[in-house]
């Protein structure tokens, strides 16, 4: 089951992140997908921010982890851009060590094959006229989990 | 106690970095860079790093000793970042440091890497003394510190999405012009107009916070737009025009901060301070408005051990001493 949503703004994003956020129960894992500056980021703000997280999110490409833990649910949010290799991904234990809270993986689909079935996939894709058209998929048991709640 | 024999080790990023301080001498400070492994794959890769840190760390302790002219014995005490930085990075200077100073029944002290950046600018210039107002910009972090005494810290502000060297790494990635972005950047620059493309100066609602996110999306954009009308601009006037974006926002609100504080000193730190452009830039403005910089050398301004060394000498001034049970704290914070 797929949602799809047009978003013209950086509010709008951060807004759905925190739509995205309502949905999610200890365990979960979200993979975000998008070029560079699509937006990812920002959806993850969202998301800490409806998770009650008191930080500003900001990117975690330098350190690869960051983990607020003062949240509702615990979010460990991830990026793996700068990785080499899967298995470099699979040494941080980042799905064992998560399984109390939330994981969030940013270019996520470089290590899908690493990963769980059950999953929350979001695409960002930047369209021409700077709006983004952005996809979201449950898979595994995530397919009988209602997305509607997003729309509201 | 001005003369106590430190060695300071630096290891949470990508350089295995040793140096010998004598006080605020700096006997030897030994970098051994790992950019050439990482150029080949565009940014920081952590288990990369931690292995070639494991390898580097003895060679290189040995290194800074043997250019100090000192034995081990004749150490005071030993000093390794502690966070924030990369985990296995972080472990291997900090286990390291823990094991050699057991070994020598010396103190260890387990240093904030940003207060290392704080201390950098003592270690050559006379004139820095709280109170003061610094920049500290590198790939991870981007903060504006006030200073009010040596060890009295209030972050005014930082960045609320990309780093300023992530920023400069990832756009010149986009761009294909290699890593670590900031040099790349600065050298691709070289005969370009910074004039050329208006690029946004992004200013967050709070003051002295940062933000390069929406930098990084316009510039892709543009180039993206440019490319399918078949009218990319030259690369130097991307790489000028990106680089003069960045250094604007890191000038203005530095100077910003200090006319908030009413501080007469205004220093600066990290790797992005390696960027030549940046560095006059600060200097003009200095100069403009009648202040004191303290901008330390290159060598300084990136990770390197003395700073490590130098804020050690504060701390164990000030009484502190780690435990053999700390550890590393990838998610330490100044303040």
């Amino acid at each position: 089951m797929n949602a799809l949503f047009v978003i013209e703004t950086p509010d709008e994003m951060e807004a759905l992140g925190r739509r995205v956020a309502a949905l999610l129960k200890p365990g979960d894992i979200v993979l975000l997908n998008g070029s560079l500056g699509a937006g990812k980021t920002l959806l993850v703000s969202g998301i800490a921010q409806a998770l009650g997280v008191g930080d500003q999110v900001t990117s975690p490409t330098f350190l690869v982890v960051r983990k607020y833990s003062d949240g509702i649910l615990p979010l460990t949010h991830a990026d793996v851009y700068r990785l080499g290799s899967t298995a470099e991904f699979t040494d941080l234990e980042l799905v064992a060590e998560s399984t109390d809270g939330v994981l969030v993986i940013e270019w996520g689909d470089a290590v899908r094959s690493t990963l769980p079935e059950d999953a929350l996939v979001i695409h960002i894709d930047a369209d021409s006229d700077g709006k983004r058209s952005v996809t979201v998929r449950g898979e595994g048991e995530w397919q009988s989990r209602p997305l509607s709640e997003l729309n509201s | 106690m001005g003369d106590r024999l430190i060695l300071g080790i630096e290891t949470s990023c990508d350089e295995t970095a040793v140096a010998v301080l004598r006080g605020r001498e700096v006997l030897s400070s030994e970098i051994s860079s790992q950019v050439d492994m990482h150029a080949r794959f565009g940014g920081v890769v952590p288990e990369v790093a931690a292995r070639a840190h494991i390898e580097a760390i003895r060679p290189m302790a040995h290194l800074a000793l043997r250019k100090a002219g000192i034995h081990s014995d004749e150490l005071d005490a030993v000093a390794a970042t502690q966070g924030p930085g990369l985990v296995g990075s972080l472990m291997v200077g900090f286990s390291f440091g823990k094991a050699l100073a057991w070994g020598l029944q010396r103190p260890f002290i387990g240093i904030d890497h940003m207060e290392g950046h704080l201390f950098a600018p003592r270690l050559e210039n006379p004139n820095y003394r709280p109170p003061a107002v610094i920049l500290l910009a590198s790939g991870g972090h981007s903060q504006i510190v006030h200073m009010r005494d040596w060890g009295d810290y209030v972050i005014m502000g930082g960045t609320i999405d990309d780093a300023a060297g992530e920023a400069f790494d990832k756009l010149a990635r986009f761009m294909g012009l290699g890593y670590p972005g900031g040099p790349a950047i600065d050298k691709t620059s070289d005969g370009g107009d910074g004039a050329a493309i208006r690029f946004p100066r992004a200013l967050p609602d709070r003051p002295f916070d940062f933000s390069f996110s929406g930098l990084k999306t316009s510039v892709v954009n543009h180039l993206v737009k440019a490319k399918e009308a078949g009218n990319l601009p030259p690369i130097e006037d991307v790489a000028a025009s990106v680089q003069e974006a960045i250094v604007d926002v890191l000038v203005a609100k530095t100077f910003n901060a200090a006319k908030e504080t009413g501080v007469k000193v205004v220093a600066a730190g990290g790797g992005v301070l390696a960027n030549r452009r940046l560095r006059d830039a600060l200097e003009q403005r200095a100069s403009e408005e009648g202040l004191e910089l303290c901008l330390p050398s290159a060598a300084l301004c990136t990770d390197n051990g003395a700073m490590i060394g130098a804020a050690a000498d504060f701390r164990l001034d000030a009484g502190d001493r780690a435990t053999w049970f700390d550890d590393v704290d990838p998610g330490l914070r100044l303040g």
